[in-house]
């Protein structure tokens, strides 16, 4: 008997941790949140604690960039800051949860591509049209990459090769802004014979240039950097509106004569109805942390571009990029 | 010697001893849960990894890692749920097993393979990480479409009495994974307008209630308790025994080994490839699927060497080959390390420091996996009405915990449900689990090759990775196929002769 009790013991104990398993979604953003408390000052923000909903999962692109940034944020705001992670429907979830959300300072979203696509493909029952893009933080340049020990020296080699025989181009996922940018390069060229090949992801795609699959792939600085600094991979051209810092010697496409620049953008959003006083107090709050040295040093290393845009104009820039898209969209048959 | 020496300082060193171990834990309990998958377990705990030395965060991933890929034979066995995906072919023998009374040796021998597939893939990836690593770069899409196609092709023998019952369920799950984005243009297909169904119908979901909510519902409908008491107290493999299993855990290890280093493929088709194959060069085929152990050995062997090689295309090239492998990298990036190349000249000591904590966190698995054994078998012998109610909050509860989702709560309800008329009229799960799993990886692939190729179809026979994956396939379906007709013929012979006897 003493021995079953033991166990009952045992089993009781199990229990108890497949429990904590269960909530363990709760758990851990309560534990981000004590680890980020940085206790709230003698600030007058209208809440003790600010939610950011990502679609990303923990270990994400965003969700990585986001508790990296309420590190210096909660501070600078004086509250504390929580990253939940909302992952269901590609963003539709997350982005539903926002426009719910009061207008009080205590949600917001970080936008990236995925909710201007995942709005327009799929038409759920709330897209970006119901919240408001509150500020821009960075926007990530998209270049073109091929092999190193690849026949390509320039992008003209590439396009070259797509014009005499056939072009392979590869994108990371198929509804991304990559395989956009790609095709919007083919219709800028005029080229037809390109084939534009999407992948499950960016590691996917990279091997396939890697081993010579693929003529060209498109990628950001941060997936490319440990195979660049490797020497398996050269940078041909950059979808940035100017040269890169990083890349000096490398062109943009559109100073090689093709109409295309591509955003990738990073900022944030809030439900509509933020008080002007609220979204003053971001904007300064963002510009402040922008320049803070040791978050500039971080995200430097991790090859973001800081790329401020106010209120006022990021509506201006979600609206332009969701009708470039949905152009886009209806020109390759995605969507009617 | 001096690298022996070095090895023996580390080991211990408590500050790798510390992460292996609560990893191990941390990942058993998160693993068996149902529905919770390994890269959950470790995503849960990527938040707390922030604050922590890189060589402890990374070790503890890691092991959880180990640890989870472990723990999903436990319910796999002891419930009839599979509580990852690659578990699900340990469902078939585990729990028959345990239906015999035997779940303590069913354990036993998971836990045993289960280090044993460790070691293996831990030594592969130190002693092999290089020449490996070359192998997942000749991987292109026309060799993924035909990897995809050898995994399929185990239908044949796995769909028991009726090949024709086997190839629907097949076609059933072939059908569902087509369900969410195209994964080549982009539209939206099958969605119905609904955007929960965007990313597709996840193979755990189906799973859980294909294999546990129908269990439970012919359970309910069948108030007589057919069990047999398990005797509480954990069983380890015998000599005898230990020897009958080293071949199927030989199968287990070159298939997982195999398929850790392919980027994409995940451990499902190693598990189930190496269950077929330790059957075909089994001595006693026969007692598959009716409670054999060598039915656990190869595919818990298979799938926790999985969990050690798939790290030789993220350490390699920074490339995560599955779920699990891309929350590591997350780890990685998170503590300033990026995986690549160069990673082994400029972190050798993490990297060192890994390969100790993943040996350490293999012994930890034996030790915590007997520990908690006791405690697993009693629950198991509780009252069916007891049990069955807790599977029940179990099983709901881990579902919803995914992404508190209520619809993916209710496709595993459906899935249930289907699942129960398919036991009804003696359909198998497995071809349906297959085609799920492997719908995805076949359709994208096919056509990505078929838009490398320009619609010239010889791409599959060229690449001849591809030529020789379709060429193995071709050679199962048609061994399997020609041994059910003899024993087709040879049934229908016996009546005959019967019947001129009356």
């Amino acid at each position: 008997m003493k021995l079953q009790a033991r166990q009952g013991l045992g089993i009781l104990l199990l229990l108890a941790g497949l429990g904590l398993a269960a909530c363990g979604g709760d758990s851990s953003q309560g534990s981000q949140a004590a680890e980020n408390g940085i206790q709230a000052g003698s600030s007058n923000y209208p809440v003790a604690t600010i939610t950011i909903l990502t679609h990303s999962r923990p270990g994400g692109g965003s969700d990585v960039f986001l508790r990296e940034l309420s590190r210096y944020l909660a501070p600078e705001l004086g509250a504390n800051i929580i990253v939940k992670n909302v992952t269901g429907g590609s963003g539709a979830s997350a982005l539903a949860e926002l426009a719910r959300a009061e207008p009080d300072g205590a949600t917001f979203y970080a936008t990236t591509p995925t909710f201007i696509y995942t709005s327009l493909l799929a038409r759920p029952a709330y897209t970006y049209e119901e919240v408001d893009p509150l500020v821009n933080l960075f926007i990530d340049p998209e270049l073109i990459y091929t092999a190193a020990d690849s026949q390509f020296e320039t992008l003209d080699d590439v396009l070259e090769k797509a014009r005499n025989s056939r072009g392979l181009w590869g994108a990371a996922n198929p509804a991304s802004l990559e395989r956009q940018s790609l095709e919007q390069l083919k219709l800028a060229t005029g080229i037809n014979n390109a084939a534009v090949i999407s992948h499950e992801g960016g590691g996917d795609l990279m091997i396939n240039v890697l081993n010579g699959t693929l003529d060209i792939g498109v990628g950001e600085a941060q997936e490319l950097q440990s195979q660049l600094e490797a020497g398996n991979l050269r940078v041909l051209a950059t979808f940035s509106d100017q040269r890169l810092a990083e890349f000096p010697e490398v062109p943009t496409v559109y100073e090689l004569g093709h109409q295309v620049i591509v955003r990738k953008f990073r900022g944030l959003a809030a439900p509509q109805g933020l008080s002007p006083e609220l979204i003053q107090r971001w904007e300064a709050a963002i510009q402040t942390v922008l320049e803070h040295p040791e978050y500039k040093a971080s995200y430097l290393a991790d090859n973001l571009r800081p790329n401020f845009i106010a209120h006022a104009e990021y509506q201006e820039f979600i609206n332009a990029f969701a009708s470039e898209t949905r152009d886009y969209l209806r020109t390759v048959g995605i969507v009617e | 010697m001096e690298a022996v020496a070095g090895f023996f300082t580390q080991f211990f060193d408590i500050y790798l001893i510390l992460p292996a171990v609560l990893g191990v834990a941390w990942g058993i309990i998160g693993g068996s849960m149902p529905g919770i998958s390994p890269s959950i377990t470790m995503a849960l705990l990527l938040p707390f990894t922030y604050a922590l030395e890189p060589s402890f965060a990374i070790v503890l991933l890691a092991s959880t890692y180990v640890g989870a890929e472990y723990g999903g034979s436990i319910p796999a066995i002891l419930i009839r749920t599979p509580g990852t995906n690659a578990a699900a072919a340990s469902v078939l023998d585990g729990y028959e097993m345990n239906r015999q009374g035997k779940a303590g040796l069913a354990l036993g021998i998971s836990l045993y393979s289960g280090v044993i597939g460790s070691l293996v893939g831990l030594s592969l990836l130190v002693m092999l990480s290089g020449p490996l690593a070359q192998l997942a770069l000749a991987f292109t899409p026309p060799a993924y479409f035909a990897l995809g196609v050898l995994g399929l092709s185990v239908i044949v023998s796995l769909s028991g009495e009726s090949l024709v019952k086997g190839l629907i369920a097949a076609l059933f799950g072939l059908m569902v994974s087509t369900i969410g984005t195209d994964p080549v243009s982009g539209i939206s297909r099958y969605t119905f307008g609904l955007s929960d169904l965007l990313s597709g119908i996840q193979p755990i979901l189906v799973m859980v209630g294909l294999f546990a909510l129908s269990e439970l519902l012919r359970q309910a409908s069948n108030t007589e308790d057919t069990r047999v008491k398990a005797a509480p107290r954990i069983e380890f493999p015998d000599n005898k025994l230990k020897k009958r299993l080293i071949l199927p855990q030989s199968i287990g290890a070159l298939f997982g080994g195999f398929e850790g280093v392919m980027p994409g493929a995940g451990g499902t088709v190693a598990s189930f490839m190496s269950y077929n194959e330790a059957r075909r060069w089994s001595k006693k085929p026969d007692e598959f699927g009716k409670g054999s152990p060598e039915g656990i050995a190869a595919p818990e062997t298979a799938n926790n060497t999985v969990a050690e090689t798939s790290l030789i295309p993220l350490l390699s090239f920074g490339i995560p080959g599955s779920n699990s492998t891309a929350i590591l990298l997350g780890g990685f990036l998170i503590h300033g390390l990026v995986p690549g190349p160069l990673l082994f000249a400029r972190s050798g000591d993490v990297i060192n420091d890994l390969y100790v904590g993943i040996f350490i966190a293999a012994i930890a698995l034996l030790v915590i996996g007997i520990m908690i054994m006791p405690a697993c078998i009693w629950l198991v012998n509780r009252p069916r009405p007891y049990l069955n109610a807790f599977i029940l909050a179990l099983i709901m509860s881990g579902i919803y915990s995914i992404n508190n989702s209520l619809f993916e709560l209710s496709v595993m309800l459906v899935a249930g449900v289907i699942g129960y008329f398919m036991r009804l009229l003696k359909f198998p799960f497995l071809p349906t689990v297959l085609g799920l799993v492997l719908g995805f990886m076949i359709e994208s692939n096919f056509r990505r090759s078929l838009l490398l190729s320009g619609d010239d179809y010889s791409i599959f026979l060229t690449d001849s990775i591809s030529l020789i994956l379709l060429s193995l396939a071709a050679l199962f379906i048609i061994g399997s196929l020609s041994r059910r007709l003899l024993q087709m013929l040879f049934r229908q012979l016996k009546t005959k002769v019967t019947d001129t006897t009356d």
